[in-house]
């Protein structure tokens, strides 16, 4: 481990209803690191993610961002979820907007870019991904596959340090699953600081640098993909076992 | 009387703030003797024209003018004349009213003007020849007169007219048996109608005085002396008598009611330019309907808003409290009752415009409604939105602003039409705070012509039509809406 962590979590605590999801993870993660949180349905993956961005406020531990909490006042809160982007698995774009506006709505807002400015940015980076032609087309008009890709550049609109994931292809049909990782694949490989809650074990191991395994709000394993293949423990060989032939 | 201190309470705790800036405004009366009366009572109040003439403005007048004094007339329901006395709205009522014990409790009564029959108006030919043939029978009265109060005390429950022009129109129409009412209005009503007949045992023998609120006795004085001295200078038989033997230009329509259509159609609108009433009654219900839908929609957003809010993070817990006192009030209650209340308790001791009051009464209503209704359209939108929205680093309020309400609103945009269609039609109520709206309108010129088809048919022909322009306008609005996101 790296000793500047972007995000570090200490012995994070989160209860629902009086029953404790997550039971002190720690963690950490290095700039321009991939890292993937898996493991069985209720571990507490993706509450760990929405705690990274106070959409959840732990009930203890501490989620340092370079090294210091951000207060949690309104303000302070706004102002670190900009430097910490955030992709749904059901892509949340806003229907009632077309899709440039869905991108410049919140730059624009925050002050970062004017309008023409972020308008031009946000025409960029639809080029990218291929859908400049959508620009001006409604989320309803799109497939699963472009809103999610839409969703990331949306979150990538605002320049964050680093993107959560929140099982980004778990809503897709399948044969749109591929556009949006090999989206994230070119995201990794310009440095992107990621991390990612997914059911898709194949895929971790393919693009993780490391792979975080829960299990009942608690943190079974963290190690590299080959590392973690090679494990001993039981619970992950059936894991990774029973991911790969499903 | 108890129901109505108990609900000053509760309204008083709302409004006291609005109060507070309001008394600053108080009017001082001048030298001018407001009456209230319900000019639907000829000879003693009528409607002549644009004008309302009979026995009690005559002689509330000529006080006037004995006194050096100027006066007015102001209109309304029957029932609400002792109440407008009592909460200063005006300086007496005249309306052709019986001293009783129950009135004599609330207001002091004059030394009496007049003296009156309750008689009984039935169709040529009934079988009903004297009272003692009306037990079981059906019988039309206006509601609150001392008829009213007679018959449900030694004969039977009433059926209940808002005025005695309504319950003459539902003899003539078969729907009651029997009219009992004042005398002189009753010999007026049937000059009218050759149908009719006046059974010649009257009921009871009363007197009419003028009421006064019990804190004036300098007032009661004045008019008792000056009542005194013109009924022996005979003043006072002069004036009915020049009542009775009137036959101005409000009477004397039998083509309302017997002739053909079209002489019918003359007499309902054409004639006195009757058609204005309904014309100014509509300006007057649109004024109201678009001001407090506005108020409606506003406010209505801005509970709403606070509502949702405090549902989902918490927050403004004592701010949404009152909201939610505010909606059990207005929700629990009629809407004519808090028009009342607004009317005669709120703005009871301060002059302002009956348009005012009623937007206000209504906009408060409406207001409720539409905070649920957009509370539903907020609690409908995906969770996942405002996540999104704060996930970019939006904060509560402009995320609520630009993302949430945008898409709420249009959740909701039938459910708010509806509501304005029957805010459109709640506004019909207006006529109990003496507002001539366009049902007041309709009313005004059924208790002239006794005609109740044509100016009845007229009048749910204009709400109609207005109900369908809205609703198509808001179906153009709500594609509009929809077309983005097809």
């Amino acid at each position: 481990m790296n000793d500047n962590p972007i995000i570090e979590l200490r012995d994070l605590v989160k209860d629902f209803a009086g029953h404790r999801v997550i039971n002190g993870v720690s963690l950490a993660v290095n700039q321009g690191e991939v890292v993937f949180l898996v493991g069985p349905s209720g571990a507490g993956k993706s509450t760990v993610l929405r705690c990274m961005n106070f959409l959840e406020i732990p009930d203890g531990g501490q989620v340092l961002f370079h090294g210091a909490e951000p207060e949690h006042t309104e303000k302070a809160l706004n102002a670190y979820r900009m430097r910490v982007g955030m992709v749904f698995q059901h892509f949340n774009l806003f229907p009632h907007l077309n899709i440039v506006q869905n991108i410049t709505l919140a730059p624009v807002k925050a002050g970062i870019m004017t309008l023409p400015e972020a308008e031009a940015r946000a025409k960029q980076l639809l080029e990218r991904i291929g859908l400049a032609d959508k620009a001006e087309a409604y989320p309803s008009q799109l497939s699963g596959g472009q809103k999610q890709r839409v969703a990331i550049v949306r979150a990538l609109a605002m320049e964050p340090e680093v993107l959560l994931f929140d099982e980004p292809t778990s809503a897709l049909d399948p044969e749109m699953v591929g556009e949006v990782q090999s989206l994230m694949r070119d995201l990794a490989e310009d440095g992107m600081t990621m991390i990612v809650v997914s059911h898709d074990v194949g895929f971790a191991c393919e693009l993780a640098d490391r792979i975080i395994f829960l299990e009942q709000g608690r943190v079974l394993e963290n190690d590299t993909p080959a590392e973690l293949r090679a494990s001993a423990n039981e619970r992950i060989k059936e894991f990774l076992f029973v991911r790969h032939i499903s | 009387m108890r129901m109505l201190s108990k609900w000053s309470i509760m309204i008083w705790m709302l409004v006291l703030p609005v109060m507070l800036c309001l008394t600053g405004c108080k009017e001082e009366r001048g030298p001018e003797l407001v009456m209230a009366t319900d000019a639907t009572f000829p000879p003693y109040e009528y409607f002549s024209g644009e004008e309302i003439v009979g026995i009690d403005v005559d002689v509330v007048a000529e006080i006037a003018r004995r006194n050096g004094m100027s006066s007015r007339v102001e209109n309304m329901k029957f029932e609400s004349v002792i109440a407008a006395v009592q909460s200063g709205k005006v300086s007496l009522a005249a309306a052709g009213i019986t001293v009783s014990a129950d009135r004599e409790q609330q207001v002091n009564f004059t030394r009496p003007y007049a003296r009156a029959m309750q008689v009984v108006i039935v169709p040529q030919g009934a079988d009903i020849e004297s009272a003692a043939h009306l037990s079981g029978r059906s019988i039309g009265v206006q509601s609150g007169t001392t008829g009213d109060l007679y018959v449900a005390e030694h004969i039977g429950e009433p059926e209940r007219f808002a005025n005695g022009a309504l319950a003459v129109a539902a003899l003539v129409a078969g729907k009651v048996d029997a009219v009992v009412l004042d005398n002189l209005p009753a010999e007026k009503h049937v000059a009218r109608n050759p149908k009719l007949r006046i059974l010649p045992e009257p009921l009871t023998a009363e007197e009419y005085a003028i009421a006064v609120n019990k804190n004036h006795p300098q007032l009661l004085s004045m008019l008792n002396a000056t009542l005194e001295a013109m009924e022996q200078d005979g003043t006072l038989a002069r004036i009915a008598e020049s009542y009775l033997n009137r036959q101005d230009a409000e009477v004397a329509d039998e083509e309302a009611t017997s002739t053909g259509l079209v002489a019918s159609f003359y007499a309902n609108f054409v004639k006195n330019s009757r058609w204005k009433y309904l014309a100014e009654g509509l300006v007057v219900t649109i004024e109201i309907s678009a001001a407090a839908a506005l108020i409606g929609i506003i406010l209505g957003s801005l509970i709403g808003i606070i509502r949702s809010t405090a549902d989902q993070t918490g927050r403004y817990r004592v701010l949404d409290l009152l909201c939610r006192l505010y909606l059990t009030v207005v929700r629990g209650t009629p809407v004519v009752v808090q028009l009342l209340i607004i009317y005669f308790v709120i703005f009871g001791s301060v002059e302002v415009s009956k348009v005012l009051v009623a937007i206000v009464a209504f906009g408060l209503n409406s207001a409720a409604y539409v905070a649920e209704i957009i509370r539903s359209g907020i609690m409908a939108v995906d969770k996942g939105q405002m996540e999104a929205g704060r996930s970019l680093g939006l904060g509560y309020g402009y995320t609520m602003r630009s993302i949430i309400m945008p898409q709420a609103f249009k959740n909701v945009l039938p459910a708010l039409g509806n509501e304005f269609i029957v805010l459109l039609k709640e506004t019909s109520i207006c006529g109990y705070i003496a507002l001539v709206d366009l049902t007041k309108g309709g009313d005004i010129i059924l208790s002239q012509t006794y005609d109740a088809f044509l100016p009845l048919l007229a009048v749910a022909l204009i709400y109609l039509s207005m109900v369908v322009v809205l609703s198509h306008l808001l179906k153009k609005l709500e594609k509009r809406l929809q077309k983005n996101e097809r």
